[in-house]
């Protein structure tokens, strides 16, 4: 991934960005609100992924395509019939609603994209674990065993081979599903005698003495709070001017914009911008030196 | 007031028919380093796991054990878990969390420190023990060594009063295991921490301690100075002065007289002093034929490549040697030079990709699959534990072979005869050692390869080891070893090879190939290389001595 400024605040304000663009991705299905959706996440995942942001974006051309005009097929009320298919309508009203899923759908998908890339992992325990610190820590510990599960499960199996007792590619597939038996139960052994070090360390560190707080790496700050008050207030401001409603069948019906609208869009484009104006920074900064 | 005073202490495990600990008495003082040694089994760490009531065993207790005047179970938990650290041997299993920053944090967030006092101590940790670095990595991604200081640190954060380390760098290489004894001397020099470790490296921490605790039998059988220790064990002619460091095996051993090193250099100038202005009946130990032209090799790597991926860099760089039938042939060399890889590129496990393997003569690739592994070739792994699949060391052998005899014969000859009925895990490190190899013995090979075996073995358990293959190879077997135990190849090695980056730069006999070397050789090596030459184990240092000593009076 390339270098980011939203990635760079906390992960509070990256959480609280995602959940209102796509909420507001999947609930409002007014067009214009869904292009602009569509626009500035596909404009983000590029500046986000470089180069293959492609791959995904074309991708999504032909299953757009195909969402929409899939949809009439199951769906035929409307006024203008475009042409019957084995007798079935197939309208106009229900084509312009396919587009309208197609669009939300790619809007989704695309900001799954950049989530994926902003908020790892570990901002996402950190971001939990003040809130539920022991189901954190049990994810924690997950996250850290199955690596290791994998890593010692090849280390057996590489073991056996060594004194002849791996499975032969001519073996038979009862002979095969008996070496993985055998592998897995002293897999099993293994993480059971390493969990009793890991309790004992764990004790030992007095864990269960008091209880727990949650070491938080990342912090609010000033800047922090001044963007995470803006998205509310946009948000709110989308919600509150209204207009974003939009009805396909039976007959297209389609609420006229308002200054909601320019609210959705400047919250949407907030993390473009960020990432464009740092850009512009660091290029000025350095033709000063 | 003493930190710790055990009075009287017994213990015996539920079921044992014997004592694990028996009136013991000891007290460690404030700011003291004490050095606790004795053979596996010993009861080293069953007495260390006693000073912290969470990690007491279950089993009959009598006597005390106070902490700063305080009977220990009166000690808060909480209290317990910050002021006495416990640093255990296994790097990887007690490491809790997935990141650097959030293990070193885990203690504190368990005695629910608040974000302000964390973060400073943590940043505090972070940087004496040099860590950040890789402070935001994942803790999968470091090294051994690296994964250990990150246990030290994590438990040092909590501002111990005492630390506890049982074993602590058995599992590391010779490197990464001394940087890790230092930062506990500097801890010890720094803080002022109260320091009780237990190791089999004592090379490296002897000379350090302020006293040495010796137990046998759950017994306390020598407390005192590391110099009157030393003394104490030879006068007692007890087995584990085999263990003790090489100045004072050398000193004790050709029976001299006066003050008896400790160090390296102090073994250096004694031996300078004794020899000033004399001239020497003999420098060199009974000089070895000179290594002939391998006929009919073993084994023959020829130029082979290998890497890991596509797009990785070559692990095995052209690596070429023969070994001779019958010989014990070590290869020694750093950490991550590829010694491992080079071991799984000639059982195939590691494909190579350019060069040959010979096998007895015939190609590696000719050998069809299954004919390989039977009567001909085998390797011990490095971790004894990746062998054991089942219940019992006897079942374990049962499933190599079925011929009761000559799984009876392997455990003789492994000396596992009374552990047959036990879980392979319950056994100590050295019995697991013994109980794999019995394991791979019984595919019968000719060739046998050996990955790090002296890992984690104590002086002990490395005699009885090097002694079993001494018989293998009465027996006609070929032992090809990887290892870092410069020591143990320096005095059971038929020949010595160099492994660095990613090819075998010399071979030759022990005493010429550490003879030449001036760091990379035992200690015996490095403390007589001013008077003698090529004297590479204590027993060569010891001989020529005693000779030039016979020959002056």
């Amino acid at each position: 991934m390339k270098r980011d400024a939203f990635s760079q605040y906390h992960p509070a304000v990256n959480f609280v960005f995602f959940v209102g663009a796509i909420g507001f991705g999947v609930v409002i299905q007014h067009p214009a609100y869904a292009a602009a959706g569509c626009v500035s996440a596909a404009l983000y995942y590029l500046l986000l992924r470089g180069r293959s942001a492609w791959k995904l974006i074309l991708s999504m051309l032909p299953l757009a395509a195909l969402l929409t005009l899939i949809n009439p097929l199951f769906n035929t009320s409307g006024e203008h019939i475009l042409f019957r298919v084995f007798g079935r309508p197939y309208t106009l009203e229900a084509l312009y609603y396919g587009m309208a899923i197609a669009a939300i759908f790619v809007v989704m998908m695309l900001w799954f994209g950049c989530y994926n890339a902003v908020l790892t992992s570990d901002k996402f325990t950190g971001l939990f674990g003040n809130l539920i610190p022991a189901l954190s820590l049990l994810l924690v510990m997950v996250l850290r065993m199955i690596p290791n599960f994998f890593r010692k499960m090849k280390q057996i199996i590489g073991a056996r081979r060594s004194i002849g007792k791996g499975a032969e590619k001519s073996g038979s597939t009862k002979e095969k599903i008996g070496q993985g038996m055998t592998v897995l139960s002293a897999l099993t052994d293994w993480a059971l005698e390493g969990s009793v070090v890991t309790a004992d360390s764990m004790r030992a560190r007095g864990y269960g003495t008091a209880r727990r707080t949650s070491f938080q790496i990342y912090r609010m700050t000033l800047r922090d709070w001044v963007l995470l008050a803006l998205m509310v207030f946009l948000a709110a401001g989308v919600i509150v001017a209204g207009g974003v409603r939009a009805e396909f069948t039976p007959i297209l019906s389609i609420a006229p914009l308002t200054w909601g609208f320019a609210a959705y869009c400047v919250f949407l484009s907030i993390p473009t911008a960020l990432h464009i104006k740092e850009a512009l920074q660091w290029r000025i900064s350095i033709s000063k030196i | 007031m003493a930190h710790f005073h055990i009075q009287n202490l017994s213990f015996s495990y539920p079921n044992a028919k014997k004592e694990s600990l028996s009136g013991v008495t000891l007290s460690v003082e404030k700011g003291e380093y004490v050095v606790l040694c004795g053979k596996s089994g010993s009861g080293k760490t069953t007495l260390l796991r006693h000073l912290k009531s969470v990690l007491t065993p279950h089993g009959k207790r009598s006597g005390q054990i106070l902490f700063c005047g305080v009977p220990i179970d009166e000690v808060s938990k909480q209290d317990q878990a910050s002021k006495i650290g416990f640093v255990m041997q296994n790097p990887d299993d007690q490491i809790v969390t997935d990141k650097v920053w959030h293990e070193l944090a885990f203690g504190l967030e368990s005695l629910g420190c608040d974000q302000k006092t964390m973060r400073l101590r943590v940043a505090e940790m972070a940087s004496y023990f040099g860590i950040q670095g890789w402070f935001h990595r994942n803790v999968a991604e470091l090294s051994g060594g690296q994964k250990q200081l990150l246990n030290l640190a994590s438990i040092m954060a909590m501002q111990p009063e005492v630390l506890i380390l049982d074993e602590p760098t058995s599992q590391l290489d010779p490197i990464a295991a001394s940087d890790f004894l230092n930062t506990v001397r500097k801890i010890n020099l720094e803080l002022g921490t109260t320091i009780l470790i237990t190791e089999h490296r004592l090379e490296d921490i002897y000379h350090a301690a302020d006293r040495v605790v010796v137990m046998d039998g759950g017994k306390i059988i020598a407390n005192d100075t590391p110099r009157r220790v030393g003394e104490q064990l030879y006068a007692q002619n007890n087995e584990m002065f085999a263990a003790l460091p090489t100045p004072v095996r050398v000193f004790y051993g050709a029976k001299a007289e006066g003050d008896c090193p400790l160090t390296v250099r102090e073994g250096r100038n004694w031996l300078s002093k004794t020899f000033e202005n004399r001239t020497l009946a003999a420098v060199e130990p009974d000089s070895e034929p000179a290594m002939e032209e391998v006929r009919n090799p073993a084994l023959k790597v020829k130029e082979a490549w290998f890497r890991y991926e596509k797009d990785s860099p070559d692990v095995l760089r052209g690596v070429s040697f023969e070994v001779p039938a019958g010989s014990l042939f070590a290869v020694v060399g750093g950490n991550g030079a590829g010694k491992s890889t080079a071991l799984k590129a000639v059982c195939g496990i590691c494909k190579i990709y350019r060069g040959r393997v010979e096998i007895f003569g015939k190609d590696l690739k000719k050998y069809r699959s299954g004919e390989l592994f039977q009567n001909c070739l085998a390797m011990l792994p490095q971790d004894p534990k990746s062998l054991f699949v089942k219940k019992t060391v006897r079942e374990e052998l049962a499933e190599m072979c079925r011929e009761e005899d000559k799984i009876a014969q392997a455990a003789a000859l492994c000396e596992i005869e009374s552990l047959m009925d036990a879980h392979p895990y319950d056994l100590s490190g050295g019995e697991q050692q013994r109980a794999a190899l019995a394991k791979v013995l019984l595919t019968q090979p000719r060739l046998l390869l050996l990955d790090e075996p002296t890992k984690g073995l104590d002086s002990f358990f490395k005699q009885k080891f090097a002694q079993i293959l001494r018989k293998l190879r009465q027996q006609g077997m070929t032992i090809v070893m990887v290892s870092h135990d410069v020591e143990f190849c320096a005095e059971h090695a038929d020949l010595v090879s160099m492994f660095f980056d990613g090819q075998i730069l010399t071979t030759d006999t022990p005493h010429r190939f550490f003879g030449q070397n001036s760091f990379y050789t035992t200690a015996a090596n490095r403390m007589s290389r001013c008077v003698f030459r090529n004297a590479v184990t204590a027993g060569d240092v010891v001989a020529l001595y005693q000779k030039n000593r016979e020959g002056s009076t």
